[in-house]
């Protein structure tokens, strides 16, 4: 059994079905993007997985469904990562990134100073050390969800849930950010699913790319594996008709490009 | 090492003001066991004069415990309730606590009478109108802070409705007077007697939220990332809201609607702290003793005939809300 199964999830709002009938599995050390254009159910998806949505299935991880622990325990093994957090009061970042040990406290527990060394270490490793006591509400859009990360790294979940966690953030935090869950995923032997706008930046970070369209699972593919060809079929029946080609930058590394018609329209003219 | 220096200062600035409001506290709760139409020297209490000892005793002492203790409470709960509803303006009166303990207090002036009745059925209805608001709100299985906020406004109408229809049967000369003099507020009927059990209740109250402060400010993330930290949000929030209504209840039924502390006193807090440690949530409440403090001394001592409470706290709060609506724009 894989690590991380999804089984025949649907869901919707209000009577309405938005997904219908997703199933997956992804192996540990692994990253899988969820691609799909607007309103093709991708947020949906990752809700219905963190048990926050009213659903049908199961999702598995290590042989544990998700549908049947408690928030604590359910904390305790995955993590969720949204577009933007909620939090708007005048808080630290040490405080942020200390809340993601509330799963192993108890109620009226508060962290220990070990922990809070571990919080100031995950704060270092996303470049945020310096600013550990200043107000969260005070950083850019980018910083705060570097913060959110560091929050993540010190749950040590063993599944991510990534609900386009790049959608604030400039080219070279859109890069730090998916290098830091390359990283937790392997250091921590977890899986991550994340859902993704950006082909390119997804077939360069995930190592499996599920194509969402119209709530249903329209093809998946492995960059890493799989033709150009393939690839491309598969992109152009989720975007319209696009190119996908393969170049190398200047240190000599291979990269997939996604080429869409609509801008080599507007480049010939 | 930067960062632990850093922290140890700021805790100790704020340990400081803390300490500081403090003092201003202490000062004002001499001042207002000494102020009043009834001149009072500490002499004259410890040598044992009838009269002075008996004022002091029967009124001073305890319309000062109670300022202390009612403006620590509406502080205490107005952090927690601004935290938790991620609104600035929120107040208990969010989900009908103020509206339903109206209502209660006009029903004991109208049909029970004796002031100990009217405290009891203020705390009946301040309850009561919390229950059915959180009722209501456990009807939407979303979980959305929204929801109790929704319920508490229908509340809030469903108590207005009944206490406008209590005004109306009232006799104008009398009851009517009365409950408008409540509902105006004031620590004018306060006794040591009729306090004890309010004031074990409130204690008790403040001292959870206090230990549950790091659930307040999880809670303060929105209800899916709550959720995911670990935080069975609807359960926390049903238990934060009725320790909190609890305390509140508790204090309004004895003093009367008083208005704007619960606003007002965290802002200030958050004012100098800039941010919702523990040592806010504390100054939250010694800020509101304090104002509480000083309005009741300006009610008895401004005017030849005791002025309502709320008229003073509502002349501070007011402006300050105006000028924290013009900072927010500014910000924006």
């Amino acid at each position: 059994m894989s690590f991380f199964s999804v089984e025949q999830i649907t869901a919707g709002y209000h009577g309405k079905t938005v997904i219908n009938n997703i199933s997956f599995q992804v192996e540990s050390k692994r990253i899988v993007g969820i691609l799909g254009c607007n309103g093709s159910g991708k947020t949906t998806l990752l809700k219905a997985i963190c048990n926050l949505i009213p659903h049908e299935g199961n999702c598995y991880l290590d042989n544990k469904n998700l549908n049947r622990l408690h928030a604590k325990e359910l904390a305790q093994v995955c993590s969720y990562i949204p577009q933007r957090s909620g939090i708007d009061i005048d808080i630290s970042l040490m405080d942020v990134v200390c809340m993601g040990f509330n799963s192993r406290l108890g109620l009226l527990q508060q962290p220990t100073k070990e922990m809070r060394m571990q919080a100031l270490q995950a704060l270092e490793k996303v470049g945020l050390g310096e600013k550990a006591d200043e107000n969260y509400r005070n950083l850019s859009e980018g910083q705060k969800q570097l913060c959110i990360v560091a929050r993540t790294m010190v749950s040590h979940s063993k599944l991510l849930i990534l609900d386009e966690p790049e959608s604030a953030l400039d080219i070279h935090h859109r890069h730090k950010i998916m290098a830091l869950f390359r990283n937790m995923v392997k250091e921590e032997n977890a899986c991550a699913i994340v859902t993704l706008h950006d082909p390119n930046l997804a077939l360069q970070v995930c190592d499996k790319l599920i194509l969402l369209k119209d709530g249903s699972i329209s093809r998946m593919i492995e960059p890493k594996t799989d033709s150009l060809k393939e690839m491309e079929s598969a992109l152009s029946a989720l975007y319209g008709t696009v190119s996908l080609v393969s170049c190398k930058d200047q240190f000599g590394k291979n990269h997939l490009v996604v080429l869409n018609q609509v801008e080599d329209h507007l480049c010939n003219r | 090492m930067k960062h632990s220096t850093d922290l140890l200062t700021k805790h100790k600035s704020e340990y400081f003001t803390c300490i500081i409001t403090g003092v201003i506290l202490l000062a004002l709760v001499i001042c207002s066991l000494f102020i009043g139409k009834y001149p009072l020297t500490l002499q004259g209490i410890l040598q044992d004069e009838g009269m002075q000892r008996n004022v002091f005793w029967t009124l001073r002492f305890s319309r000062t415990i109670m300022a202390v203790w009612g403006g620590l409470c509406l502080g205490i709960t107005g952090f927690t309730y601004q935290t938790i509803f991620r609104n600035p303006l929120s107040s208990p009166d969010i989900i009908g606590v103020s509206s339903g303990a109206s209502a209660g207090a006009a029903a004991g002036i109208l049909f029970l009478g004796s002031s100990l009745a009217v405290t009891l059925s203020a705390f009946f209805g301040a309850f009561c109108a919390v229950a059915v608001a959180l009722m209501l709100a456990s009807l939407d299985r979303t979980g959305k802070n929204s929801s109790i906020v929704l319920s508490g406004i229908a509340v809030h109408a469903l108590a207005q409705t009944v206490l406008m229809s209590l005004k109306l049967v009232a006799d104008p000369e009398k009851e009517l007077a009365s409950i408008e003099y409540w509902m105006m507020g004031g620590l004018n009927n306060i006794s040591l007697y009729n306090m004890k059990i309010p004031a074990v209740l409130c204690i008790i109250s403040m001292c959870v939220l206090f230990l549950l402060h790091r659930q307040i400010i999880l809670l303060s993330a929105d209800s899916a990332e709550a959720k995911m930290l670990g935080v069975d949000v609807r359960k926390m929030q049903l238990l934060i809201l009725l320790v909190s209504t609890l305390a509140v209840a508790c204090t309004i039924s004895l003093t009367g609607l008083i208005s704007f502390i619960g606003l007002l006193a965290p802002h200030i807090a958050r004012l100098i702290t800039k941010n919702n440690q523990k040592t806010t949530m504390v100054l939250s409440g010694l800020m509101g003793a304090v104002i509480l403090s000083f309005a009741d001394i300006l009610a008895r001592s401004v005017a030849s005939t005791e002025l309502p409470i709320s008229i003073f706290t509502s002349l501070i709060g007011a402006p300050f809300l105006i000028c924290l609506v013009i900072k927010r724009s500014h910000v924006r």
